[in-house]
This record gives C-alpha cells, sequence and structure tokens, in this order.
C-alpha cells in the first residue's frame, strides 16, 4: 500500500498540480520504484486517490516503456532505437547488450540483474547510440564500453560512465 | 451533442452550396446539413471531437492544408470543399494506412453489411495497397460473458472508450499499447465490470467490439426491424428489435429516436429474450382435480372463468372480486382491465404494482401541484444549473434519466446534490454520486430527517423566497416554527448528516436558477413516502422553484408503466385520468362517458385484497402478471390469503410462484408480440409495436378481458387495440398524441394556492415530526434489497443475456467490514435474525456504507424469509426491503454444531 508508507509524498505530489489526475505519472513512477514494477494493487489505489478508475492507470501504464507491469530486473537497460539512434547503430548496441546479457528485448537476466528494453527517443539524438539505465543515461556507446558498464553495475552496483539522472 | 454557444449565424458555402449555420457549428456537421457526407470514423454526434482519425479531412480556402472537419467550427463567410481530387485522394490514403493493418473476415464480421470502413472503402475504392508487410494480429478476447472484441479489426478511433467515459461515465475501457499495436480491452486480463450498456458495441464504426449473444447468428441484411419500447423501466426507451425470421438477434437504438437518443442501459440492449425464455406459457391451463394443471382451449378455459366469476358474483355479490395487475401492462391493458372489473364484475377493487411506492409521489403532487406528472423533461435536465438526487440510485433505476443528469453535470456544468444511501466510489460502473458536488449519504434510511434538515436549512439560511414569503406568510412561518423544533442534532443522530452539508447542498439548490429534483425508491417506497415528497414539494415552494419555468420535481418510476396503471385507473384510489375515485363529479363523468352507473363498492389496495381473502370475504382473484407471492415478505401472508380463495385465475408469462396456485392461468403476450402504448417517468404516451409473433397461444391481456366480458354477457369489445386508445384519449387528458409530449405538464396555481393558503395544515404536524429511530440489534448490519442496474424486477431474470452478466444474488458489503467479519470475496457467510437465516456468499463493494449489506433484489429468494413487512398506514404501501440481520462467517460456526452434523449423517 503506498499510501501507508508515501501519505506526505503523495500529499506533496498531488499539491502540485491544479488537478489531482495530473500527479498519474509520478504516482506510478513512485509505484515503479516501490515494487519494482505496477502491480494491480498499486493500480487500484492509484485509481482511488486519482478518482480515475483502474483501465485509466492501465492504459497509462502501457503507454510508457519506463513503466512496467511485470516484475524486472534490478537495472533496466532502455535502448533508444528511433531515427537518430538508428542511424549510428542502435542495433549494432542491441546486439551487443543481448550477446553480453544472454537475453532477448524484453527479457530480465536469469539473476535478476537485467531487463533489457527496446524504446523511443529519450532525446538525447545527438549523442547515440545511447541507452538509459534506471534513472541514468550512457552516450556514445561502444561495444567495449557496453561491457565495461555492465561489469561496473554487476560489481558495485553503480557505473562512473553514466550522464545524469536527466529524468526525475 | 455540440450545441452551439450562442444563436448567432454564420455563412457557409460547402461544395457551392452556401446555408446558414448557428455559431459553434462543426464543418461536418454543417456538411451534413447540407446534404454533403463527410466520411469519417472517430467523429460521432454524442461526443467531443477528438480528430484522431483524420477521415474526415476537407479544404477549407484560405488554410493551407487540409482539414479535420470534425474538429474545426464554422467561421462566417468560410468556403469548404469536400469533394475535390486532392481532398479524396488523402481520404484515400487514410483508408489504404487502415486497411494496411485490416484483416479480410468481412465474411464473418458482424459488422459486414453496416460497416463503415466497408462503406467508405467501397466509395473510395483503394483497391491497391503499397504495404507489403505482414499485418498484425490479436487474438480475439471475451471482454466478460456478452461482449467479444477483435481488435484487428479495430480502427483505433475511440469512439468506444470516449463514450464510455464521455457519455456512460463508467470510464470502463482502455486503449492499451501504442502505435499500430494499441488494443482496446479493460484492465489487465480482469473480467470486464461496467455498466454492460452495449453503448460501445453500438458506437463501433466496424465489428471491433460485437455482442455475444448473436454472434455469428445473422447477417444484418436479413434482419427485420420493429421499432418500440423497452418494457423494463420507467425511462421508456426506443429501441429496434431485430429478428430473422421468428428468432430474436438483437436491439438497438438509433441516435435521434427516442427519449433515451440512441443510447441503451444493459437491460435494454442484452435483456431482450426475457419473454423468449423457453418456459413460457403456451397455453390456457385449468387445474384439474389431482392438482395438476391441463392445457385446454381458449373457448374452454375462457367459458370456464366467466362462468366461475358469474357464479361467485352471484352467490357474494361483485365485491367477492377482486383485481391486481402489474404495472408493466400496456395502457390498453389497464384501461380495458379496469372497465371489466368496475363494469362487467361490479367492483372497484382494483390495484396495481404502483402500490410499491409510485403511488406515493403521485398522491403527494397531486395534493400540491395538481398534477402528477413531471413539470419537467430530460430537456429541463440538462438545462439545469442545479439537480438534486433524492434516493434514486438512478444510474441503477433509471439508467436514462441518468444520462441526461450526467451530461448535464458533465457538459452543461450543473451543481449536482446527491442525497443517497451509498457512498460515492468510482468504479468501473457507474456511480453518479461521484459527479455530485454535494453528496450527502443518508444513514439507516432516513431520508424523512434528511429532508427535514434541507427544509430547515432553507429556513435558517434565509433561502426561502421573497415573494413566497410575501404571498404565503402563514405557510412559511408554520414550517420555520416547525424545523425550529428539530435540532441539528436530531437530525445527524437519525440520519447521519452534519449541518454545514446539509446546509452547503440547500444553499447550492436555493440558489440555482433552473433547479430539478429526482425522487427514487428510496423515498418511494418507504414508510412516510407521500410525507417526504410532500415535504420535499415544501422545499420547492420556499425557494421558488415550484413553478418557476425550468425547476420541478420527478418521480422515478421503476417499473415501465407505473405512470400508465395510475392514468389508466388500475389503482386502488384513481379512476382513469386519474380523478378520484371519491369524488361524485369524477364517478359521474365516467358513468356518462361509459353509459353505465360505476359500482359503488369501496376500492380495495393490494394489502386490503389480500386481507380480504384471507378473511374470506374476497372469493375470487384476478391477477394479471403480478406476483404477490414473490413480492412481498412470508410474514405478508400471501400464500394463506391466496389458498383462502375460492378461484384464482393469473394472466401471466410464466408459472410463477403465484400463478402456480391458480386455478386458471391464461397465457399473456409479452410487450415485444404485442400493440399498444406506454407511459414513461417523464409522461411521454410511446407506441409499442409487435416485434414477434406471440409466443404459443399467448394474447394480448386487453383481448381476453374482452372476450370474457363478452362471455359474461357483457360485451367490452374493440375492433383492436387502436380502438382501445381511441377511447384512452377521448376520455384521458394528456393522451392526444403518441411520441414524445412537446410541453411538460403545468403546475396547477390553484391547486399550490389551496395548498399554501390552508391545505398543508392538515398534516403538517405529522410530516415534520420524525420518528423515534428504529432500534438496531444487537452488533448487526442494516440488510437493504436494492435493484440492480442488469436486471428489472423478476422478469429480466429470465433474459439469459442478463443472466451472463449477473446470474446469482450475491451479498455486497465493503471492504473493511469484510475485515471485521473475516472474509473475502466469495466467502459464504449466514444471516440470521429473529424471522429465520440464510447462507449466501460475499462481493465486495466499497459503494456500500458500514455496517450495511446490499442483496439484489431480483434473487431475493433465499433472504426473504428475513425481511418483515411494514404497511404505511396513510397509503398503504408496503414497505419491506431492510431488515436487520447479524452476519457470521460460515466457518466461524460454533464448535459442535459441525460434529453433530457429522453423527446424525451415520
Ligand atoms: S459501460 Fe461497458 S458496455 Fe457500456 S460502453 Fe462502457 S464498456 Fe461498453
Ligand atoms: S473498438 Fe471500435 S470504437 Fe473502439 S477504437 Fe476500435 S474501431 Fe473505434
Ligand atoms: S431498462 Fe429503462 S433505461 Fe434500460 S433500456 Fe429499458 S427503458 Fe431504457
Ligand atoms: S533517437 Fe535516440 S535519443 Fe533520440
Ligand atoms: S472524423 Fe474527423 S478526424 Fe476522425
Amino acid at each position: 500500500m503506498l499510501r501507508a508508507k508515501y501519505q506526505n509524498v503523495i500529499d506533496d505530489l498531488l499539491s502540485r498540480y491544479p488537478v489531482k489526475q495530473s500527479a498519474l505519472l509520478p504516482l506510478l513512477n513512485l509505484a515503479q520504484k516501490e515494487e519494482g514494477y505496477v502491480s494491480q494493487a498499486a493500480m487500484k489505489e492509484i485509481a482511488g486517490i486519482l478518482d480515475l478508475t483502474p483501465p485509466q492507470v492501465f492504459e497509462t501504464v502501457t503507454f510508457y516503456t519506463m513503466l512496467s507491469l511485470k516484475p524486472i530486473g534490478k537495472f533496466h537497460v532502455q535502448v533508444c532505437r528511433s531515427l537518430m539512434c538508428a542511424l549510428v547503430g542502435a542495433d549494432n548496441l542491441l546486439g551487443w547488450l543481448q550477446k553480453h546479457l544472454g537475453i532477448g528485448v524484453g527479457q530480465t537476466t536469469q539473476d535478476k540483474m537485467f531487463t533489457l528494453s527496446a524504446v523511443e527517443c529519450l532525446g538525447s539524438c545527438g549523442t547515440g547510440p545511447m541507452f538509459q539505465i534506471n534513472d541514468d543515461y550512457y552516450e556514445r556507446l561502444t561495444e567495449e564500453k557496453v561491457g565495461r558498464i555492465l561489469e561496473d553495475l554487476r560489481q558495485t552496483g553503480d557505473c562512473a560512465m553514466k550522464s545524469g539522472p536527466f529524468l526525475l | 451533442m455540440t450545441m452551439p454557444q450562442t444563436q448567432k449565424t454564420l455563412t457557409v458555402t460547402i461544395d457551392g452550396i452556401r446555408t446558414q449555420v448557428p455559431d459553434g457549428t462543426l464543418v461536418i456537421e454543417a456538411a451534413r446539413r447540407v446534404g454533403v457526407m463527410v466520411p469519417h470514423f472517430c467523429y460521432h454526434p454524442k461526443l467531443k471531437p477528438d480528430a484522431n482519425c483524420r477521415m474526415c479531412l476537407v479544404e477549407i480556402e484560405k488554410i493551407p492544408k487540409l482539414q479535420t472537419s470534425c474538429s474545426t467550427r464554422v467561421a462566417d463567410g468560410m468556403v469548404v470543399r469536400s469533394s475535390v481530387p486532392h481532398v479524396e485522394a488523402a481520404r484515400k490514403s487514410v483508408l489504404e494506412l487502415l486497411l494496411g493493418n485490416h484483416p479480410l473476415d468481412c465474411p464473418v464480421c458482424d459488422q459486414g453489411g453496416r460497416c463503415d470502413l466497408q462503406d467508405f472503402s467501397h466509395e473510395y475504392t483503394p483497391t491497391v495497397s503499397r504495404f507489403k508487410e505482414l499485418k498484425r494480429v490479436f487474438p480475439k478476447q471475451y471482454l466478460g460473458s456478452v461482449i467479444e472484441t477483435q481488435m484487428n479489426r479495430c480502427v483505433s478511433c475511440m469512439r468506444c472508450v470516449r463514450y464510455c467515459d464521455e457519455v456512460m461515465d463508467a470510464k470502463a475501457l482502455a486503449a492499451v499499447g501504442r502505435g499500430t499495436l494499441t488494443q482496446i480491452t479493460h484492465w489487465s486480463g480482469n473480467e470486464l465490470e461496467c455498466d454492460m450498456c452495449g453503448g460501445c458495441i453500438q458506437i463501433c464504426p466496424v465489428g471491433a467490439i460485437t455482442s455475444r449473444l448473436s454472434m455469428y447468428d445473422y447477417r444484418p441484411w436479413m434482419l427485420k426491424r420493429t421499432e418500440t419500447i423497452c418494457s423494463f423501466c420507467g425511462d421508456g426507451c426506443q429501441i429496434t428489435v431485430q429478428r430473422k425470421d421468428d428468432q430474436l438477434i438483437e436491439v438497438n437504438s438509433a441516435l435521434g429516436a427516442g427519449r433515451n437518443n440512441g443510447d441503451l442501459c444493459a437491460r435494454g440492449y442484452f435483456g431482450y429474450h426475457a419473454g423468449a425464455h423457453p418456459d413460457r406459457v403456451q397455453h390456457p391451463l385449468i387445474r384439474q382435480p389431482d392438482g395438476s394443471f391441463a392445457a385446454v382451449t381458449w373457448e374452454d378455459a375462457l367459458e370456464h372463468v366467466a362462468r366461475k366469476l358469474l357464479t361467485l358474483k352471484s352467490a357474494y355479490g361483485s365485491d367477492a372480486i377482486a383485481g391486481l395487475m402489474t404495472a408493466r401492462c400496456t395502457n390498453e391493458d389497464m384501461y380495458v382491465f379496469q372497465k371489466f372489473m368496475r363494469l362487467v364484475v361490479g367492483t372497484n377493487q382494483i390495484d396495481s404494482s404502483a402500490r410499491y411506492g409510485y403511488v406515493n409521489g403521485v398522491r403527494a403532487l397531486r395534493r400540491v401541484q395538481g398534477t402528477h406528472r413531471w413539470t419537467v423533461r430530460y430537456e429541463d435536465v440538462l438545462q439545469a444549473d442545479g439537480i438534486m438526487l433524492i434516493g434514486t440510485n438512478v444510474h441503477e433505476t433509471n439508467p436514462i434519466t441518468a444520462l441526461q443528469v450526467k451530461q448535464a453535470v458533465k457538459r452543461n456544468g450543473a451543481t449536482l446534490m446527491t442525497l443517497e444511501s451509498l457512498l460515492p466510489v468510482r468504479s468501473t460502473v457507474s456511480n453518479i454520486t461521484t459527479l455530485s458536488r454535494h453528496h450527502l449519504t443518508v444513514r439507516n434510511g432516513r431520508f424523512d430527517a434528511a429532508i427535514v434538515g434541507l427544509l430547515k436549512a432553507v429556513c435558517e439560511l434565509q433561502l426561502v423566497n421573497a415573494e413566497v414569503a410575501e404571498r404565503a406568510p402563514e405557510f412559511v412561518q408554520t414550517i420555520q416554527a416547525k424545523v425550529a423544533g428539530v435540532s441539528w442534532q436530531t437530525i445527524h443522530e437519525q440520519s447521519g448528516l452534519l449541518q454545514r452539508d446539509v446546509e452547503a447542498a440547500a444553499r447550492a439548490y436555493g440558489q440555482s436558477r433552473r433547479a430539478v429534483t429526482l425522487v427514487g425508491q428510496d423515498v418511494l417506497r418507504a414508510v412516510g413516502g407521500e410525507a417526504m415528497v410532500t415535504n420535499l414539494l415544501d422545499v420547492q415552494i420556499l425557494t421558488g422553484h415550484l413553478q418557476r419555468e425550468g425547476s420541478g420535481l420527478g418521480c422515478l418510476a421503476e417499473e415501465n408503466n407505473e405512470q400508465g396503471a395510475i392514468e389508466m385507473g388500475v389503482t386502488a384510489e384513481y379512476l382513469p385520468g386519474p380523478s378520484p375515485l371519491d369524488e361524485t363529479g369524477s364517478t359521474a363523468a365516467f358513468a356518462q362517458a361509459w353509459g353505465q352507473a360505476l359500482p359503488t363498492g369501496a376500492s380495495a389496495t393490494l394489502m386490503h385484497v389480500l386481507r380480504r381473502a384471507k378473511a374470506g370475504d374476497v372469493k375470487a382473484l384476478f391477477i394479471v402478471g403480478e406476483n404477490p407471492v414473490a413480492s412481498l415478505p412470508p410474514d405478508a401472508a400471501v400464500t394463506d390469503a391466496l389458498d383462502a380463495l375460492d378461484f384464482l385465475v393469473c394472466q401471466e408469462l410464466f408459472l410463477t410462484e403465484t400463478a402456480k396456485r391458480a386455478h386458471v392461468v391464461l397465457p399473456a403476450c409479452s410487450a415485444m408480440e404485442k400493440d399498444g402504448t406506454f407511459t414513461n417517468t417523464e409522461g411521454h404516451v410511446q407506441p409499442v409495436r409487435q416485434a414477434v409473433e406471440p409466443v404459443g397461444e399467448s394474447r394480448p391481456d386487453w383481448e381476453m378481458f374482452s372476450a370474457l366480458s363478452v362471455l359474461m354477457e357483457h360485451p367490452i369489445e374493440y375492433g383492436d387495440v387502436k380502438d382501445v386508445f381511441k377511447e384512452i384519449r377521448r376520455i384521458i387528458p394528456g393522451y392526444g398524441l403518441l411520441g414524445p409530449a412537446s410541453t411538460p405538464q403545468p403546475v396547477n396555481a390553484d391547486v399550490v394556492a389551496r395548498y399554501v393558503d390552508g391545505g398543508f395544515k392538515e398534516d403538517v404536524d405529522r410530516r415534520y415530526t420524525l420518528n423515534q429511530p428504529t432500534p438496531e440489534s444487537q452488533g448487526g448490519m442494516t440488510l437493504k434489497l436494492l435493484q440492480s442496474v442488469y436486471h428489472s424486477g423478476k422478469y429480466s431474470t429470465r433474459a439469459k443475456g442478463l443472466m451472463e452478466v449477473q446470474g446469482e444474488g450475491l451479498l455486497q458489503i465493503n471492504a473493511s467490514e469484510a475485515t471485521r467479519l473475516g472474509v473475502k470475496e466469495g466467502d459464504a457467510v449466514c444471516l440470521s435474525n429473529e424471522h429465520g437465516r440464510a447462507t449466501v456468499s460475499v462481493t465486495l463493494n466499497d459503494r456500500v456504507p458500514d455496517a450495511v449489506a446490499w442483496f439484489p433484489e431480483h434473487f431475493d429468494e433465499p433472504v426473504r424469509p428475513l425481511f418483515s413487512l411494514t404497511v404505511d398506514p396513510q397509503t398503504h404501501v408496503p414497505v419491506w426491503k431492510t431488515t436487520h440481520v447479524t452476519i457470521t462467517n460460515v466457518n466461524d460456526r460454533p464448535a459442535g454444531e459441525g460434529e453433530i452434523h457429522d453423527v446424525m449423517s451415520f
């Protein structure tokens, strides 16, 4: 239950908007962070808080690639596959990741560390190919960099190569 | 519908045709006016413009790019071109894109033949496609038990989602995913829970959402159509019944037709099979000496009934015979029935199911304002700036009236005040109270206290209209004195309402310019219902709303023709009109019209009739479509009364609990099998037309009365049903025209004057004295029988579609009560009180208040023994749908009980 734990955060979020339904994305973000995905219970609860119905919350979740309906790994690797990145090798990037992680797009590694997604433009078109892992961007990627990033994350849970967070 | 904001008119030229349209008109609507049909998918007159499909592109002079005509409003002097080559080319491309992902399944699609995509493809012939990619494939999905989706066919116009949100206010549908992979569904794999209005099916321009009731059974062009009126509730929706040969295929509704203007509820859309249930009585039945029924010919049955009635009449007099009738019959059936009972049998002992509560409202309205009919119409609801709902559950009992309220609030910004016994919790089943600005949850059914609270607030906040205070000082001062004698504390203790909430609602109501009040079953079907409606009319008078243009009060009819039952004279206190039976003037007028003196014996209400039957004073009962055995609790002892009769005739569709006890059962036609008229809750007299052949040998009710009158040598004959209506039209005011009446009934100023000048005094003390609260049993809960949006009485439980949606009665309690009781969804609980016990399963519903449990009245059989009857001392309305019970988890059975059972089974 989000409300039990985050009542203050929720109140603060609601106070920021003239119409409370506008707090939908921040609340979904909160739910995603809390459980690692957006559960049915969370969708129901958020609908209740915002005077929406669960289907309205659900459709919003399905629109955003940063929100997930099932549990994901500790690190969510979101590879931009839109035009600019595609021109500079987004497909190669996906290939390297699949090779290094041994999983396909939409899958999670056995150890629950990494989930791989392909997403639309992340607004970093000048520095592609790029991906976002959780809240951080990693830009101008090469196969070698990808290897180091994954290794760092696996070892230390962090990586100095990140440029971000930009989205909070 | 997009309401033009002002009355300014603009000139526009479309494909060379000049026309004038009101300011605010959309280009696509202006085009339609001059006969230019602009192809479209996402546009719909009921919905706000969304402009997502791009099908409606037109060229507008001075705008460089093509524009979507569904979202562009006409500007003065605008020149629009719809049929020029580059516009058509653009439409062709839109179609090409849509067809790029559309399956070729027209041959198996239920929409084939009436599909916008087919029609536009035909018109714009995009025969070649540049797309070679594979088409997307979605598996077909069942959205619950009666709706199917085929998302391969979806053109993503979002009409269904928008309808469900904007019109129904259910918000049950979701557009899931993005881009070409968008699909319409409920949420996260859950079974669809919604109002089941069928609106998404009807509004889908293609075959992406269809009804499972008639899947693959037909091609649209095979269907024969009949326009008639739904027989499930007082809203009286116009429906189009479609059949293939004699098989009912579907019901739908047309935009612009009827009071419902194309909208329906679950009962109207999915309930059409009720009359087609295999259990229909097919032949006249006569009870044999061994107790069984034997099928006989019509001649034998009618002769038997006629002979019996004549014998009993001559042996015991006319008042040994009485009649009861359901308010589901047509006006013609009712009119001929009361004429038969009065003139042929010679008794005034006639009553109808309007006795269950509607009559409470009628009596109050006639007394205070002179007319029992609504003085407002749906149009006034839409234009009202203040709407008050009192004890209505309107989204369940009268769903189409609810749609008007929803539109008034959502589109036109009306302020909604609700005094209801439910909580404003939103779910994917619409709940009118979630739209309320001032919602007051009335506890313990104490609407009397809530209404006195409103009056107190009106007086104390100086909301009394100055003119009224001057014109009727005594009336105003008396009421002010009365409400001063009731404390806010008392009001709070009884109804649970707080002074400031009542005051806020009263202020909003008093300050409205056009205020409409709708009153529902919680008030009408309660002891003191008449007094409560009278007090609500006092609110109207005090605030100056009673006689104000666009303001008024309407009582909601639950059954489809309760209004007709009052006006046709099948309710104890009224002759047709309704003219009071106890007024010499009116009896004389009818004696003259019918060429025969009226019987002089007293009338008898339902409860009187039953009492007289039990006492042996009534020997024969003629029951038409009513089922008192199942409509009253055991302590009403209906079966004792019926068993004491010498002769019971039931005219019925089914062998109901009551008909099973009859000596003769005469098979009657359902409303789909006959012609006639119904009068809806607003007072519109609407034509009912035969859509299918009568089942078996069944006949329209009025024909049987007429045939009996001949056999009883007192013929009341009519050439056909139209002749009956002609007579009704001659005798009863308000029946001049069929179809929507142009103006609502006016308030009779003389009657109001009589009331405020002294008439009110007669019972003002009683009306303003609050009864003591009924003591609650220890640790008990209130158990309330409630109407469901999916059903209407017991009749709809014969409809297979509705049984798919809701096929059993579950006890509804909120989550915190469930936790308190230690039960979860689906668990069995035991209900018990001094009258009996019952075991039922639980379902959670958070709009149920604490300490309350709801049970759908349509499935009340297992719980009926827990209820007991109270009869209103003034209006003899039988009231029984609330009781107190103790609820226990069956697993918490006292230790030992289970073991005893085990021992005994050895
Ligand atoms: S309430 Fe149900 S049936 Fe009606 S439009 Fe919404 S989803 Fe469709
Ligand atoms: S299901 Fe029908 S109404 Fe709904 S978006 Fe698809 S095509 Fe439009
Ligand atoms: S039950 Fe009432 S609201 Fe529903 S379709 Fe029939 S008349 Fe209309
Ligand atoms: S295209 Fe990859 S970030 Fe914009
Ligand atoms: S009808 Fe105009 S864009 Fe869909």
